[in-house]
């Protein structure tokens, strides 16, 4: 047990976290939604513009939002988003242990008491958050403390566990991790954010090719209609602040996300204490092993597939992942803050 | 004005019909996981049944080997006092036997070492301990989201128009106020 006296301790309102951050999810995805028909509606504007020289921004706007036109690309679009969301939906769930040496268990197969004690924490989390199915339960061979989730729905979830973490954790904090993931998995956060990301994605290449079209035949189309001038302006503007908006709002999402598995997790225990003293050992775990462990994660390939869903983000400790631009920022929300949400506040 | 009031009539419909599919959804699962409290009940009683006899059953052999032994022991000293050798190296030999047989168990059931099993069995209790406690936090739950949906308003009209299938009292699974009593001052008597 991790000892707490430099913290105060108080409960976690669970149920107060849960709904503010529920709110928070809901104006996020409507957000990115909205962002992805205000590309439609630009590509729509944009090809329409031709045809209707004289007419002016807010007159193609109005024509298209009233179907006096029909938003063509808007809704060729939606389409793409759709089969391209069913599709990953198919494939996604294979991708998540890529990489890692992981073996499966499951009662028939359990070698020894620890194996079994993360089973029947697991099986027991299972019965309190009511679930239908007992999600696959896996084991990574690594030695860095750290856990993730998976799954579209309760029937294809997996929970996956480091040996490291399984280690060094007692029995209380083993499942309020387990808690943590279940959670993910009921809050169907895995969704979320794949669907989240996919609509980010493809707005931005959308806005590419539509950037790039602009470009190259702008002496054109300038020349032409009223509004070319002002769309190729707009374009110009998305293109470089797009990108920066959609990483900013994904991190929000997964911050949010993540305040929302803690709480799920003192939900199904009542308890706060395992939870936060998991934490605390987790990281700083990562802090004393840092060399170590950058070398176990940068070793293992694929990582970053996995960063979002990890129950600690490497980064937190200073271990940097790939080269990408989202490393900069941190997928969760730091130690002190989740402390702080579960109602553990330092002195 | 007469499509405004038809849209308006189908929304309050389609109100009426979401807010009933989702309180049946409730009740169901408020009944499902009262179950799930018997379901425990039942698998703790059938555990606890099996543990018992496997321990009573490994319990018996290890007694008896140590008796065997204590025997074998005894003979040994009686010998050597007497000066027998050839019964004393005999009886050291069955004492050998029974040990290179019980290393021979334990290896092939690594698990049935000692204190592992007391780590097995310790295990198996808590978490059959935990998933019925757990089985009734998860229906208090359900009862929980069933009752303050169905008390909110504006849900507890259409409860009030469909009182026989919506309208159900499920109580909380608690303990009752002199089991309460009880357990409270209850200390641990070692």
């Amino acid at each position: 047990m991790s000892d707490f006296h430099d913290y105060t301790l108080s409960t976690a309102d669970w149920r107060k976290t849960l709904r503010q951050n529920t709110f928070r999810t809901y104006v996020v995805i409507g957000l990115f939604c909205l962002i992805y028909c205000s590309i439609g509606m630009l590509v729509d504007m944009y090809m329409v513009s031709t045809s209707y020289p004289s007419a002016s921004i807010q007159q193609l706007f109005h024509a298209l939002i009233t179907f006096k036109i029909f938003p063509l690309a808007t809704f060729v679009m939606l389409v793409i988003a759709l089969v391209s969301l069913m599709v990953s939906y198919a494939f996604y769930d294979k991708l998540m242990l890529l990489g890692t040496e992981y073996h499966e268990i499951n009662p028939a197969t359990v070698q020894n008491t620890a194996e079994q004690q993360l089973y029947n924490t697991v099986e027991e989390m299972k019965i309190a958050a009511g679930l239908r199915y007992m999600p696959k339960v896996f084991i990574i061979d690594a030695d860095y403390m750290n856990a993730f989730a998976s799954g579209y729905s309760e029937k294809s979830a997996m929970v996956a566990i480091t040996r490291g973490l399984m280690a060094k954790l007692n029995r209380d904090e083993l499942q309020a991790v387990m808690a943590h993931e279940l959670s993910h998995i009921r809050h169907l956060d895995i969704k979320l954010t794949l669907t989240a990301t996919l609509l980010a994605n493809l707005s931005i290449m959308v806005l590419d090719m539509l950037f790039y079209n602009a470009m190259f035949s702008s002496k054109r189309r300038d020349s032409e209609s009223r509004s070319g001038n002002s769309l190729a302006a707009i374009i110009m503007i998305l293109r470089f602040l797009l990108p920066v908006i959609s990483i900013l709002l994904l991190l929000y999402l997964s911050r949010t996300r993540e305040f929302m598995a803690d709480a799920g997790s003192v939900e199904l225990m009542r308890n706060n204490q395992p939870l936060a003293s998991a934490l605390m050992k987790i990281s700083d775990d990562h802090q004393q092993h840092r060399d170590q462990y950058s070398a176990a994660y940068q070793q293992t390939p694929h990582e970053n597939i996995r960063r979002d869903a990890y129950i600690f983000d490497p980064i937190e400790a200073g271990i940097e992942a790939r080269t990408s631009i989202n490393d900069i920022f941190s997928t969760h929300p730091s130690l002190d803050a989740r402390l702080a949400a579960l109602g553990i506040k330092r002195r | 004005m007469s499509l405004i009031l038809l849209l308006v009539i189908l929304a309050i419909i389609g109100f009426i019909i979401l807010t009933y599919n989702r309180l049946i959804a409730q009740i169901e699962a408020v009944r499902n996981n009262q179950k799930q409290i018997d379901i425990q009940l039942d698998r703790r009683f059938k555990v606890f049944e099996s543990l018992i006899n496997v321990v009573k059953k490994y319990m018996d052999y290890e007694k008896s080997t140590l008796k065997d032994v204590v025997a074998l022991r005894n003979q040994a000293q009686q010998a050597k006092d007497s000066g027998n050798d050839a019964a004393r190296m005999a009886a050291e030999n069955k004492i050998s036997t029974i040990a290179s047989g019980l290393n021979v168990v334990f290896e092939q059931y690594p698990d049935l070492k000692a204190n592992q099993n007391a780590l097995q069995l310790q295990e198996e209790i808590v978490s059959t301990e935990n998933k019925l406690a757990y089985a009734k936090q998860s229906f208090n739950d359900s009862v929980e989201i069933y009752n303050a949906n169905k008390k909110s308003f504006p849900a507890n009209v259409v409860v009030g128009a469909f009182p026989a299938k919506l309208n159900f009292d499920f109580p909380y699974w608690q303990l009752s106020e002199e089991n309460i009593a009880e357990k409270e001052s209850y200390t641990v008597q070692l």
